[in-house]
């Protein structure tokens, strides 16, 4: 329990950097470890104690195995969250080409 | 290797030894998919980061080919059809969409285990090729704002 605590933890170190910081870089980084914690929690999910890795190999003995299944969902969860960064950071290209800044305050003709 | 462009001498002489080293690391996760952690994608991935080592190190000049925007984008494409094909081809055949149809060899063997090191390898072009798109496509954006100022 005090793991998932921990996880929780983070993903609240992203959504201070999400809510209270003003560059958008910083942001940015935020939603990231936002994803990571989220990541995070689901393999723990999945732990088992004393568990092996589910993988197959000559000489290994057959044992318990940890759960695969929460495994693949995270794998397509981290490409998901590539896209979405690669989206993000375009945004951001495009707001420091148009405004000259990546300070969120300094945005303001936003209704031209 | 006085010229401006790209990093400093340091930079471009170590990446001459390593970028090789990450290279060869991608082609042996993507060989050994089926038998150990790793598969199309995380060698895919690596061999994209290579690529990006290169174009970071050694800029826009043109000592070191790697792929521009048209060839990646094919090679993206030909990574996806290559997948789709081997798909259609267990249909052809009377079986259901992506079986695998070809023998599967003995447990633990580098050749076995059938279509699953091609379609490992339709993922890795796919993979490679687009996240070095993404990047390149990243730089247009900028080098474009430079040359509006």
């Amino acid at each position: 329990m005090n793991l998932y605590m921990m996880s929780f933890a983070l993903f609240l170190v992203g959504l201070y950097g999400v809510l209270v910081k003003r560059n958008i870089v910083k942001v940015i980084i935020g939603t990231g470890i936002m994803g990571y914690a989220v990541n995070l929690f689901l393999i723990l999910i999945a732990y088992k104690e004393g568990a092996t890795f589910p993988i197959l190999l000559p000489g290994k003995e057959q044992t318990i195995m940890v759960d695969p299944l929460p495994q693949a969902l995270v794998l397509t969860s981290i490409v998901i969250e590539l896209g979405v960064t690669a989206v993000l950071v375009a945004l951001a290209i495009n707001i420091h080409r148009k405004y000259g800044t990546f300070d969120l305050k300094s945005i303001r003709r936003l209704k031209e | 290797m006085n010229d401006k462009k790209g990093m400093t001498l340091i930079v471009k002489t170590i990446t001459r030894f390593t970028v090789w080293l990450i290279m060869l690391y991608g082609i042996y996760l993507i060989a050994h998919g089926h038998l150990t952690p790793g598969g199309g994608f995380v060698g895919g991935l690596v061999i994209a980061l290579s690529f990006i080592h290169l174009t970071l190190a050694f800029g826009k000049d043109k000592e070191v080919k790697v792929p521009g925007i048209h060839l990646s984008h094919s090679l993206e494409a030909v990574g996806v059809l290559i997948y789709i094909g081997l798909g259609i081809v267990a249909m052809v055949a009377g079986l259901p969409f992506l079986t695998n149809f070809i023998g599967k060899g003995s447990l633990f063997d580098l050749f076995s285990s059938g279509t699953i090191p091609i379609l490992n390898f339709a993922i890795a072009l796919k993979v490679s090729t687009g996240v070095f798109l993404a990047y390149l496509l990243l730089v247009l954006i900028e080098h474009e704002d430079e040359e509006e100022e």
